[in-house]
């Protein structure tokens, strides 16, 4: 048995481009504690994103795994898979990745809603939330209605609803001006401090480095400390 | 479902655009369908009725009445079908015939010809049971009358054949003193190419009365030569024609071949009709196909979102599932209804395709619509989520590869 919370053994990602095969990630090995904050760093097209994709089982590696709670992700079932995604994982996405024709609250009601709850269960919830992230009045508005770090607080509620013990956060401020950088910086690390969760933050900055615990250079698909 | 619904709700364009997909299915099946099946209503009833008779009997080396006359003299008449001698034939024949499979009716025929020195030609009478369809297809009908009219009950009055009455410059009203008696032309018929034609025809009752000093075999259940058959589909008559050959094999029969010209284009119309609708089934299920993956297509990124959320594929596949089903049911419903409302306006109107094919709305066709459209909505549904099970929740967000 594993100490690690999540490893990545010998984890590669190729895929072909113009004919050419591209080496996004290239036989990494990575062990993250619990409760840590890991920071990947590197250029854009370093092969930070695909990585963390890789961790979170959104893509499917071309060799290697990775093993959560010593289990290799890409050996479970489709049904065990989606409940560690909806109980254990939370995503933030550079793209923030809102559903467009829906509102901000639902846009996060939506994370929840295979949990089975009833409405009435969520709805404090929510709005408590929202009233933390001081969107409480956004909360009937289209993510389009919204500006960037608005959108970007909507994604973290959306992952916070759900009480994941691991968040995989790309580039969570790379498109925030540094005042809202600083604010989602500080949800964050709150979260992180309160929750006791696991956060893996994939950047090409320097802002994040000083909170976190450790500090891994992605470079042509391969990894170092 | 809920979630089915507000999706449905907010992409109003692509559910409206696949809705009348469906639409535009049901509506082309249901007219097509009014069609041919008016088509096939309208040209079976007449080929149904093509070559679905044929008329039995005893042939004889000789002439019946010449060897039973009272007198052994002969009468210069004689029982005859077909160009031959015959024997009668007992009554209960009609019934053993009528319980036989495929048999619609049988009907006796009473056909005599009588040399007659006035007009010297041998005339042939035809006695008929006029209520019988067999009658109808065999010998003559009312229908068949040019001038004057059908038989009645009066025991003196005859139907001539048109050619017969030509030949001999007879009309409506005339007198014929001929089988020793007076017969008055009720009305002259033209009954076409018949197996059981005659000169004249009259209800089979007066002419056994007619002929029985003629014919002293008649005699109680002996009171026909001739048995008209009707059978009830063209394309089963060889079957029966080889079935009483068989159970009955001292009987002749007499055919017209036209059955098996008629039931083959039967068999072609209704095998044309099933292809039809089956292309169609196709269409619709291509069409559904077509419409369900490319709201997969444009729904991937948001599909790919929900997975990466912990949406499980089962959960994505019912949502996939029943968005399908609901289109195609709404679909359906409104196609069924503004097919009937248009089916209604064009016979109101008295539109006509080609000007002679009546658009008949085919209720028993909409629980088929129903279940064919439904059936076509679970197989759009397959293909889409074989591709959601098949693709990782990033791949579907990113467009990986």
């Amino acid at each position: 048995m594993s100490e690690y919370l999540i490893e990545c053994i010998s984890l590669s990602k190729q895929y072909i481009r113009n004919k050419q095969i591209v080496r996004a990630v290239d036989d990494v090995d990575l062990s993250i504690s619990r409760n840590e904050m890991v920071i990947l760093k590197g250029r854009t097209g370093a092969g930070k994103s695909t990585l963390l994709n890789l961790m979170c089982g959104l893509i499917k590696p071309t060799h290697g795994k990775v093993m959560i709670d010593n289990n290799c992700i890409s050996e479970l079932s489709d049904n065990a898979f989606s409940k560690l995604l909806l109980n254990r994982i939370g995503i933030i996405f550079q793209s923030f990745n809102l559903l467009p024709t829906y509102s901000v609250y639902e846009n996060i009601e939506i994370a929840i809603v295979p949990k089975g709850l009833k409405p009435g269960m969520f709805e404090n919830n929510i709005m408590s939330f929202l009233e933390q992230f001081d969107l409480k009045d956004k909360a009937h508005l289209l993510p389009s209605e919204l500006s960037l770090g608005q959108q970007q607080k909507v994604a973290i509620i959306r992952t916070l609803i759900k009480q994941p013990s691991i968040i995989f956060a790309d580039e969570p401020t790379g498109s925030l001006d540094d005042e809202t950088a600083g604010e989602i910086i500080e949800h964050l690390l709150n979260i992180k401090k309160e929750k006791q969760v696991t956060l893996v933050i994939a950047t090409h900055g320097n802002i994040l480095e000083k909170f976190a615990d450790e500090v891994y250079i992605i470079e042509n698909g391969g990894i170092k400390k | 479902m809920n979630y089915v619904i507000k999706e449905l709700l907010r992409h109003l364009w692509r559910t409206m655009a696949s809705i009348t997909g469906y639409i535009i299915a049901t509506l082309f099946i249901l007219l097509v369908l009014s069609v041919t099946r008016t088509i096939e209503k309208d040209s079976f009833g007449i080929l149904k009725g093509t070559g679905t008779h044929f008329i039995v009997y005893i042939p004889s080396d000789a002439s019946c009445c010449v060897s039973c006359d009272s007198e052994g003299a002969s009468t210069g008449g004689s029982l005859f079908a077909e160009g031959v001698f015959t024997l009668m034939l007992n009554s209960d024949l009609i019934t053993s015939i009528k319980k036989m499979d495929g048999v619609k009716d049988a009907a006796p025929y009473l056909l005599y010809k009588l040399y007659d020195e006035k007009y010297k030609t041998e005339i042939s009478l035809g006695g008929i049971d006029t209520s019988s369809v067999a009658t109808r297809n065999n010998v003559c009908a009312a229908t068949n009358i040019i001038t004057g009219k059908f038989l009645s009950d009066k025991p003196d009055e005859i139907v001539a054949e048109e050619a017969f009455a030509n030949a001999h410059s007879l009309s409506v009203g005339d007198t014929l003193n001929i089988y020793g008696g007076r017969l008055i032309v009720a009305g002259i018929i033209n009954s076409g190419i018949k197996p059981g034609k005659a000169d004249l025809y009259a209800p089979i009752e007066n002419v056994r009365t007619i002929l029985k000093d003629k014919l002293k075999c008649i005699s109680p259940g002996f009171d026909m030569n001739i048995v008209l058959v009707e059978v009830t589909d063209a394309r089963i008559q060889k079957r029966v024609i080889d079935q009483m050959k068989k159970e009955m094999n001292y009987l002749s029969v007499s055919s017209y071949n036209c059955y098996e010209p008629a039931g083959q284009v039967m068999t072609i119309i209704e095998k044309t009709s099933g292809v039809l609708t089956i292309m169609i089934f196709l269409f619709l299920i291509i069409f559904s196909t077509k419409t369900q993956l490319t709201s997969l297509m444009e729904r991937s990124r948001e599909i790919g979102i929900l997975k990466s959320l912990g949406w499980s594929n089962f959960r994505l596949s019912c949502q996939i599932l029943l968005t399908s089903l609901i289109q195609s049911f709404i679909g359906v419903t409104i196609g069924c209804l503004l097919g009937g409302l248009i089916i209604l306006f064009m016979n109101s109107n008295n539109i006509r395709l080609f000007d002679t094919v009546k658009f008949q709305f085919q209720f028993s066709s909409i629980p088929v619509l129903i279940i064919l459209s439904l059936t076509g909505g679970i197989i759009a549904s397959i293909f889409p989520i074989i591709k959601l099970y098949r693709k990782k929740a990033g791949d579907m967000i990113n467009n990986y590869l």
